[in-house]
């Protein structure tokens, strides 16, 4: 466990760095370059593509946290019970939708920018969320709801008391699921226009310059890494607050 | 006094619970016990309304339980059911605290009753009141489940094969814990088991049902003796008969005048004891001693086996 | 006493579907017409979009399938609307075209429009619940499957679809587009080919030594979190270094650019569900079975081949199936580094504002994934009905 927090924090120090000021590490970029192209990205500070590609993730990962969640509890409710079989294929099937083929149709409809992109992380995060909240509300055993019945709660104490908080660590994973997918589709947005990291990835790609795809590549991967480690964290740290043994967390 | 009054339950075509009615003193046990699909548990559960009757209805102290709103019912009537359904959530504590909470006591109050009841249930607060469920070996979760139960100080415990979830040596444990639990608070309850020895074990009185009907509502002696019909006498089991007859009679009821030699038995044994005793030690009788361990008289084999079958 | 059941009461789910069907009729276009291939379009309700008569039985069918949504309840019942309703509205969206366009233009374009889509979405929603309440075996599924598939090649063969405009994108571009569609076919098998071929080997091994599962576990997760567009960045530059420093590689095809990243990226994608359910497969696999067999002795390399592999054969057909369908969506972002595939007419229909040719690569790729997510999920139960 020491290694892994040494590495975790030498990865946060060196990419925080990195952002802040990249012109420090133009010599490792150079040898890349030909034709004195420039190392490193200079359409664009990079500090400011990186908040901007946060928040649309963490903006549309709230969005798409609140429908799933909400729309979860109602298809396990015996009022919303007839929709339960509709919905679970519905997210099979949504999930055979590649993120990028969702973006490119919602351009005609939108337009180019923040918007699209938006509707895409939206739209695509709602199917992880949504899955793991039928997942947790519905693995709650039988035995502690009828319990918890049999004490007197009412629907609403039971799902606010018993239910949710059961199902809050799968419900947790969920959004991790959901936080990084939406990384990568912004990452993609950059290709309508939408600020965000992808956008040094594919000024790359455009000017043959294999400098700028490495570094939009590595702040990209290691962003994702770090989230994805971090809310890999607060589950385990959830888990343990509601008295699971940490092992049942991957 | 709990009365139920002719309950019936249907699930379409198929009767479930048919026409059962019997009534439970105050501070009693009444086990109800059948074959599995014989319509216990439904009828457990029409007493707190997890089930509503299709006919019939349910007195408490002459009160209808349907003048009174489902889930505050249930706050005044404990629950336990196999497996216990423990909150793996929350602490042993906040387990046992859950009815206490949801009618509104104060913090201190709460934190004084959990405490009360974990003494009472032999689980030191200090070690295990911070504790998950998952942390528990399965007597302290049937234990703990009990307590949470019992935190609102209900007057009637509701029990569904509380013990079937244990092995037989933490099983007839728990069985006497319970008892002398129940001795001590004076609940009523109603247990439902398909474990004859627990029934004549736990019930002051005994509720036999079979496919849906109620075959006989009466004393464990009674049982005994005269059986309402063939089924209840082979649920009792003929060749134990006479065994279990014993187990219900005290030391007392066969005192004889006179002195015998070797160590004293005292008057509140059951007469099983004594005679497995006597057996052992391959004597003819024993000194009989009351609580105070002053030899009153003494019981002998023949005077036991006299108790072994039914009085004329 | 239970209050008596309603008599009549409407049915949730099909009341929706109901409401979508009249939105669909009487609040949006049904069609969408364009003078040339980059001229705003132009709205056309349902009776401007077909001949009377064919206006109204397509709108007298959709209203009976939203009477019937309301009332029917049985599965089977459902399923029967829903393909009345396909039925009659797929070749009707054919012959709209057919209408709108003007004899001897070949400029127009006419594409379908938010009603035809709510209708569409409607009768499919109808379907879907259905299927899904009849929980059909998987040779049931194969079949409907199969069903479907005939139904659409025989509208794409018999030309009634032909003057759309998503199929005069493809008729102009008819060669590229089964050139692109071998090359997404070719990067996502094949990496999940290659996938197999290390990642089951690797999950065996995983699964006798345990610091190696950790490890290798951990590394794929990680390189699983890396976004698809950063992954093949990050090769590149090294790839590049390859094929410029090493002739031989160069003479491979190995490049910095187009699809030998893609395939890489797709391979260490594709590895992670393979070798973890190759992992849980072996796990699950009953303790005592496997000492029985060794009771019998039978040696390590038999109780593997006939035992073990057998019964985990499920679970890592359940891990095939993710990549399958992982792999097949994220060869469309391969396009972006000129790796080829769907993702060609995604991104060229992005850079021109051309939704045609957008859906020209988004819909055989949704409909690849939906395909084998429904094959690979049949082949599961399969695989799991032969070992109950």
């Amino acid at each position: 466990m020491k290694v892994a927090s040494v590495l975790r924090l030498t990865a946060v120090v060196l990419l925080v760095l990195f952002i802040a000021m990249p012109q420090a590490f133009a010599f490792l970029f150079e040898p890349l370059t030909d034709n004195r192209a420039p190392a490193i990205y200079n359409q664009g500070s990079l500090l400011f593509l990186t908040l901007q590609h946060l928040r649309t993730v963490a903006l549309a990962t709230l969005a798409s946290t609140v429908l799933a969640v909400a729309l979860g509890i109602f298809v396990t409710r015996p009022s919303g019970a007839e929709f339960l079989p509709l919905s679970r294929s519905l997210v099979n099937i949504g999930q055979t939708f590649p993120p990028i083929a969702v973006l490119a149709i919602a351009v005609p409809l939108v337009g180019f920018g923040e918007k699209p992109t938006f509707i895409a992380l939206f739209l695509y995060g709602l199917l992880p969320i949504f899955e793991n909240t039928l997942t947790g509300l519905t693995q709650v055993s039988p035995q502690t709801l009828e319990a918890a019945r049999g004490m007197g709660m009412n629907a609403r104490q039971r799902l606010f008391q018993v239910e949710l908080p059961l199902a809050f660590p799968v419900i947790l994973a969920g959004i991790r699921l959901s936080v990084i997918i939406s990384l990568g589709t912004a990452t993609i947005g950059s290709t309508v226009a939408a600020k965000g990291l992808g956008e040094v990835i594919i000024a790359g790609l455009q000017s043959n310059n294999i400098a700028f795809v490495l570094q939009g590549g590595l702040v990209v991967a290691l962003l994702a890494i770090l989230i994805h480690d971090g809310l890999g964290l607060i589950e385990r740290f959830a888990a343990r607050k509601l008295g699971r043994s940490t092992d049942e967390v991957p | 006094m709990i009365e139920i009054d002719h309950l019936t339950k249907r699930y379409g075509a198929t009767t479930v619970v048919d026409d059962v009615s019997f009534q439970v003193e105050e501070g009693t046990i009444t086990v109800v016990v059948g074959t599995s699909g014989a319509g216990k548990s439904t009828l457990l559960r029409m007493i707190n309304r997890l089930v509503e009757p299709t006919a019939g209805r349910v007195l408490i102290d002459g009160e209808d339980t349907r003048s009174i709103p489902e889930d505050e019912l249930r706050h005044r009537i404990g629950y336990v059911i196999q497996g216990y359904g423990l909150f793996p959530h929350r602490t042993v504590a906040a387990n046992i605290a859950t009815v206490p909470r949801l009618l509104g006591w104060d913090r201190k109050k709460i934190a004084q009753r959990v405490e009360e009841l974990l003494d009472l249930f032999q689980l030191d607060p200090a070690e295990f009141a911070q504790k998950f469920p998952h942390e528990l070996s399965g007597g302290q979760q049937q234990r703990v489940g009990v307590a949470r139960a019992l935190a609102a100080r209900p007057a009637l415990l509701l029990m569904d094969e509380p013990f079937g979830a244990l092995d037989a040596v933490i099983r007839s444990k728990a069985q006497d814990d319970l008892l002398a639990i129940q001795r001590r608070l004076g609940t009523t309850i109603v247990l439902v088991t398909h474990d004859m020895n627990e029934a004549f074990h736990l019930g002051d009185r005994i509720a036999v049902m079979d496919q849906a009907r109620l075959l006989q509502h009466a004393t464990p002696a009674e049982l005994l003796m005269h059986p309402a019909d063939e089924f209840v006498e082979r649920l009792v089991g003929t060749a134990e008969r006479p065994f279990r007859l014993l187990t219900l009679t005290k030391v007392q009821d066969a005192l004889e005048p006179g002195s015998a030699e070797g160590e004293p038995i005292t008057a509140s044994e059951s007469l099983h004891d004594a005679l497995s005793r006597l057996m052992w030690s391959g004597r003819k009788a024993l000194p009989v001693a009351d609580a105070s361990g002053a030899i009153i008289g003494k019981v002998s084999v023949g005077g036991i086996l006299g108790h072994g079958r039914p009085l004329p | 006493m239970l209050p008596p059941r309603p008599a009549f009461s409407l049915d949730r789910l099909g009341s929706v579907i109901a409401i979508l069907i009249g939105i669909a009729l009487f609040a949006a276009p049904f069609a969408t017409y364009r003078a040339t291939r980059i001229a705003s379009g132009e709205a056309r309700l349902l009776i401007e979009a077909l001949p009377i008569s064919m206006g109204a039985v397509v709108a007298a069918v959709a209203l009976g399938v939203a009477v019937g949504s309301v009332l029917v309840r049985e599965p089977l019942g459902r399923l029967g609307l829903a393909v009345i309703g396909l039925a009659i509205l797929l070749p009707s969206l054919g012959l709209s075209a057919g209408f709108l366009t003007p004899a001897g233009n070949s400029f127009a374009r006419v594409s379908p429009s938010l009603g035809f889509w709510l209708l569409a979405l409607s009768f499919s929603l109808l379907a879907i619940d259905a299927f899904a309440r009849m929980k059909l075996d998987p040779y049931g599924r194969l079949a409907a499957l199969a069903a479907g598939v005939s139904a659409l090649a025989f509208l794409l063969v018999s030309g009634i679809w032909d003057d759309l405009s998503i199929l005069k994108e493809y008729h102009t571009r008819a060669d590229s587009f089964w050139r692109e569609a071998r090359q997404h076919l070719l990067l996502a098998f094949g990496s999940m080919a290659a996938a197999c071929l290390v990642g089951i080997p690797l999950g065996i091994a995983g699964h006798r030594m345990r610091t190696l599962r950790t490890a290798v576990l951990q590394g794929l997760s990680i390189v699983q979190t890396i976004p698809s567009i950063a992954l093949f960045g990050l090769l590149m530059a090294p790839l590049g270094a390859i094929a410029a420093s090493v002739p031989l590689a160069a003479a491979l095809g190995i490049r910095g650019i187009g699809a030998t990243p893609a395939f890489i990226a797709l391979f260490l994608y594709a590895l992670l569900p393979i070798v973890a359910n190759t992992i849980a497969g072996l796990n699950q696999v009953p303790a005592a079975v496997v000492d029985a067999a060794r009771g019998m002795g039978m040696s390590a390399r038999q109780r593997l081949m006939q035992i073990e592999m057998p019964l985990a054969l499920p679970v890592i057909l359940a891990g095939i199936r993710i990549v399958l369908v992982q792999n097949l969506g994220l060869a469309t972002v391969a396009a972006l580094i000129g790796g080829g595939g769907f993702g060609s007419f995604v991104f060229q229909g992005i850079g021109q504002t051309a939704i045609d040719l957008v859906l020209l690569g988004a819909i055989p790729t949704v409909g690849l994934s939906f395909a084998a997510s429904i094959i690979l999920d049949s082949l599961v139960d399969i695989a799991k009905g032969a070992l109950a």
